[in-house]
């Protein structure tokens, strides 16, 4: 029904169907691999035990990203301390549970004191320049570099791992090629598919998730209508910083902590929001599915001896969507 | 009586310029080797990093996290044509910065159509991407990196005689200054300054704005790269390390606290970092968190940076003595 | 209705409409404007007056219509490149270069037309442009304010720039969106005067909400409503049009009669 935008319609479903176009071709590739149609024996159980190495490692990112994504998207700010509110999230779990702390005791606590932390932040730093953008990444900025480097004398540079509730940190058995997958990863998944189901929920269907979505589109219109905007952004920047901690001490079970950890899921939380769009939480889903996928199965599904270039097609991920769709694949202008 | 009140004191300001610079031009005659080297060389090159970052934000109005990357895509180019493959280090030196541009040409044609914010998140994620590339990439030495690299012979061994790496970096630091300020006033400026301002508008009087912000990048890329080809040749040797998220703050850090408005300020963030980088250690194992609050007050009182400050200050001074009259 | 002037047609726009959201800004919108006619669009603040304007200048895309130019279609042409087809625009809001003077802003404007953006390199082009920017200044009225910056200019002096940026492109079709925009009434005079006493051959257009400045310049009115085009004729016409006179003094909605189209 749209007449005549040709020229517009066509680069644009060109950049469509090349990205599908490339989509399938890796799709097809990955299984040809894993099926072993193409180059070597089959081994589907890889193949599985890969994807949900994939699939619950975007449950991570998509914990963590979505906690950025609110803040991001309601305050257009890009808390470059995201990184590293996940690694001290993860470390006071850490510590809670080395004291004998009940392990979801201590996630809760340590969730919930990175949103204070978070909180104290917005306040004390970010709440008297709004609307400065640059400014106040370069706060983020260089409270990260604080809490990065006082984190190392207080809980070493070794890598640690939190120890795993008992009953859940042994594998799961599937009848399937009789193949054993860590309980815990599987917990992260279903974990992370309960806050984003709450999340919409609470974006969706609530009175508070209007006025973020309100605020999403117009700030300057939100704060017009009377709505207590600063009390509304307060609660994001706790919730945005709670999700980072709880991302932490998830993530410190699943994979470990240690320094770098910090630069390394606030990459993915970039990587996340850039590709799905500002402000998005169904982006933010996206997101993850793509970066945690992409960054498993190249690992594994790269012809030999290209596996250590894996990185590069994360980037490739990124690339691609700027070039097709600059505000990500969800975002709205 | 109140223009030979302010007249003095340009005269005062010259003088004093002029003697700073007359130190900064003999500074391996007057200081030791190990200050020649470690503060002198160290600044100078960290200078014209951070030069690459202020020309893009000062001129173009983009803040670009990827300079880092960019420098070390020139050092580990320089590094492994020299070491793996025996290319002359001039030779290797070209094709570095050759291969830099390019990359950045590339790179800026997807990211040229983010402004503000985006911009700087995608930098961003681009720098510790490529962090990541040269720590996991077996050819270029994985966490090792690669060692071995030698000078070219007009340059001298740094760390046994600093004059010649001394006298290279502020060669090419006074030749990018004066490039940046050459430039600003040709059409290309003019139009990269229009588009810092008002894209918009840019966009309605005929420019292209991508395009304009990709070649505009690439010059970033190219001031970057040479300070990436100095580094390697200073440290003979380039690892991951040295381009982690870490360092890429530290290069932001710089330009910030020297004034990221100011070209001037690249250098003079350069040197206060590298002071502070290099004496605080007999005072605290923490250095970084020192750098941090160091930047963290720079950005809350007085984000001019040490040029911004300096810049007022001057002002100031004359707006009171030219107030002086009888 | 008045048909349209036979000669050669500046503008044919026919259909245009725009949605944003649920909202539809500018909704089937037709017009035809002769070679170096002076038209005029008035509206109340909401008519859709700014976004056809932006339409028209490619800066944002219909969701249907076509917009023709000297016969050819530019509908989805990208703005960058309507200077090329004769096009230049003011904004309702100046869009100046704070840190740039006079001379510069306008130099800047003239480089855009002539090309040659990405050249690193000072030429003899450069003088002569620099000498045209100083010509066009004058054309405005602000050759003794050339080498003041911008943040440094009165309200009404960066209005007198803005038409300026849009003089250096040489251009065919001039749209000025509110030039009169914050004038007293002073200014207001001046500026008229500038507008009538620009080159005839070029065709003028001229967003407005301020009635009186508009119906000094303009040869024919085109009103729009909530995204439509409500009347259209001479200014004497639109004077003595009640619609038009209920729309500006504002009716209450919902009364006897309702806006309709009318050619």
């Amino acid at each position: 029904m749209i007449p005549r935008r040709i020229r517009a319609e066509l680069a644009h479903r060109f950049a469509g169907g090349l990205a599908l176009l490339v989509l399938v071709v890796a799709v097809a590739w990955v299984l040809a691999r894993a099926f072993g149609v193409v180059g070597g024996t089959a081994n589907v159980p890889l193949f599985i035990v890969v994807t949900l190495n994939g699939l619950t490692l975007a449950a991570l990112y998509f914990i963590v990203a979505s906690g950025f994504t609110l803040i991001f998207g309601l305050m257009r700010v890009v808390n470059m301390a995201h990184g590293s509110l996940y690694l001290l999230g993860g470390y006071i779990g850490l510590r809670l549970v080395e004291h004998r702390v009940n392990y979801w005791l201590a996630l809760v606590l340590a969730a919930l004191a990175i949103g204070v932390v978070g909180l104290v932040m917005q306040q004390v730093f970010l709440r008297w320049n709004q609307g400065q953008d640059l400014r106040q990444a370069l706060i983020t900025i260089a409270i990260s570099v604080v809490l990065a480097d006082q984190m190392i004398p207080t809980f070493g540079a070794a890598a640690v791992a939190i120890k795993a509730p008992d009953g859940l940190n042994s594998a799961v058995r599937f009848g399937l090629y009789d193949i054993r997958y860590p309980t815990f990863r599987l917990v992260v998944l279903g974990l992370a598919v309960l806050i984003g189901v709450s999340l919409w929920y609470g974006i969706q269907h609530t009175r508070f998730g209007m006025i973020i979505r309100a605020g999403v589109d117009d700030r300057a219109m939100t704060s017009a209508l009377g709505v207590n905007v600063q009390a509304v952004l307060a609660v994001t920047f706790f919730v945005g910083a709670l999700l980072a901690g709880l991302g932490g001490v998830l993530g410190g079970t699943m994979i470990a902590l240690a320094p770098g950890q910090d630069a390394s899921f606030l990459l993915s939380s970039l990587v996340v929001v850039i590709v799905g769009g500002m402000g998005s939480l169904a982006g933010a889903l996206f997101g993850a599915l793509a970066l945690g996928l992409v960054a498993q199965l190249s690992g594994v599904y790269l012809p030999a001896g290209y596996t250590n270039f894996s990185i590069l097609l994360t980037f490739a991920l990124l690339v691609f969507v700027l070039a097709v769709r600059p505000i990500g694949l969800f975002g709205r202008r | 009586m109140k223009l030979t009140r302010v007249s003095s004191w340009l005269l005062v300001k010259r003088v004093a310029i002029a003697g700073i610079l007359v130190v900064v031009l003999l500074v391996p005659q007057l200081f030791s080797t190990f200050f020649a080297s470690s503060i002198g060389v160290q600044s100078l090159v960290l200078g014209i990093a951070a030069a690459s970052i202020i020309f893009l934000n000062a001129v173009v109005g983009m803040v670009s996290l990827a300079q880092t990357a960019l420098y070390g895509v020139a050092a580990y180019t320089t590094a492994k044509l020299a070491v793996d493959l025996g290319v002359d280090p001039w030779l290797a030196a070209l094709v570095a910065v050759g291969v830099t541009v390019v990359v950045a040409l590339l790179f800026g044609a997807v990211a040229s159509r983010s402004e503000g914010i985006y911009f700087l998140m995608i930098t961003l994620a681009s720098a510790v991407i490529t962090y990541y590339f040269f720590s996991q990439v077996t050819a270029f030495g994985s966490h090792e990196g690669i060692n071995g690299v030698t000078p070219p012979a007009l340059l001298g061994k740094p760390f046994v005689d600093p004059t010649g790496m001394y006298y290279g970096a502020l060669i090419s630091s006074v030749l990018i200054y004066l490039l940046v300020r050459y430039l600003r006033r040709t059409p290309f400026g003019y139009a990269l300054q229009g588009v810092r301002d008002e894209s918009i508008r840019m966009r309605a009087l005929g420019f292209n704005v991508p395009l304009l912000r990709t070649a505009a990048f690439a010059v970033g890329a190219f001031i970057a790269a040479i300070g990436g080809v100095l580094l390697v040749w200073y440290n003979s040797s380039i690892s991951p390390g040295t381009i982690d998220l870490t360092r890429t703050i530290d290069l932001l850090t710089i330009a910030v606290i020297g004034g990221l408005g100011r070209l001037e300020g690249a250098w003079l963030g350069a040197l206060l970092f590298t002071v502070i980088q290099t004496y605080s250690p007999r005072y605290t194992d923490r250095f970084e968190t020192l750098i941090g609050l160091v930047f963290l007050a720079v950005v809350l009182t007085s984000p001019g940076g040490i040029a911004g400050i300096a810049g007022s200050l001057d002002r100031w001074v004359q707006r009171r003595l030219a107030g002086r009259t009888a | 209705m008045a048909a349209s002037p036979p000669d050669a047609r500046a503008l044919r726009v026919r259909g245009l409409s725009c949605r944003f959201g649920g909202v539809k800004a500018v909704s089937n919108v037709d017009l035809d404007v002769a070679g170096g006619e002076r038209r005029a669009i008035l509206g109340p603040n909401g008519a859709g007056k700014t976004t056809l304007f932006n339409l028209l200048f490619g800066e944002i895309f219909p969701s249907a219509g076509q917009v023709e130019v000297f016969g050819q279609d530019v509908t989805l042409i990208p703005a960058r490149k309507r200077i090329k087809l004769g096009l230049t625009r003011t904004y309702q809001t100046s869009r100046l270069f704070p840190l740039l003077s006079v001379a510069e802003n306008i130099y800047v404007a003239v480089l855009g037309a002539e090309g040659g953006h990405l050249r690193p390199l000072r030429l003899h082009r450069d003088d002569e442009f620099r000498a045209r920017a100083q010509g066009i200044a004058s054309r405005v009225g602000l050759s003794d304010r050339l080498d003041i910056v911008v943040g440094s200019l009165s309200h009404g002096e960066q209005r007198q720039l803005e038409v300026a940026l849009a003089l250096a492109g040489k251009p065919r079709i001039m749209m000025l969106d509110e030039p009169a925009a914050g004038l007293s009434p002073a200014e207001r005079g001046s500026l008229t005067d500038l507008l009538l006493s620009l080159d005839p051959a070029v065709t003028l257009l001229v967003v407005e909400h301020d009635m009186d400045v508009a119906l000094r310049v303009a040869q024919r009115v085109t009103v729009m409503h909530e995204g439509r085009v409500v009347a259209e004729g001479t200014p004497a016409e639109i004077r003595g049009n009640q619609l038009v006179h209920d729309l500006y003094l504002g009716r209450p909605r919902g009364s006897a009669e309702e806006p309709h189209a009318r050619r």
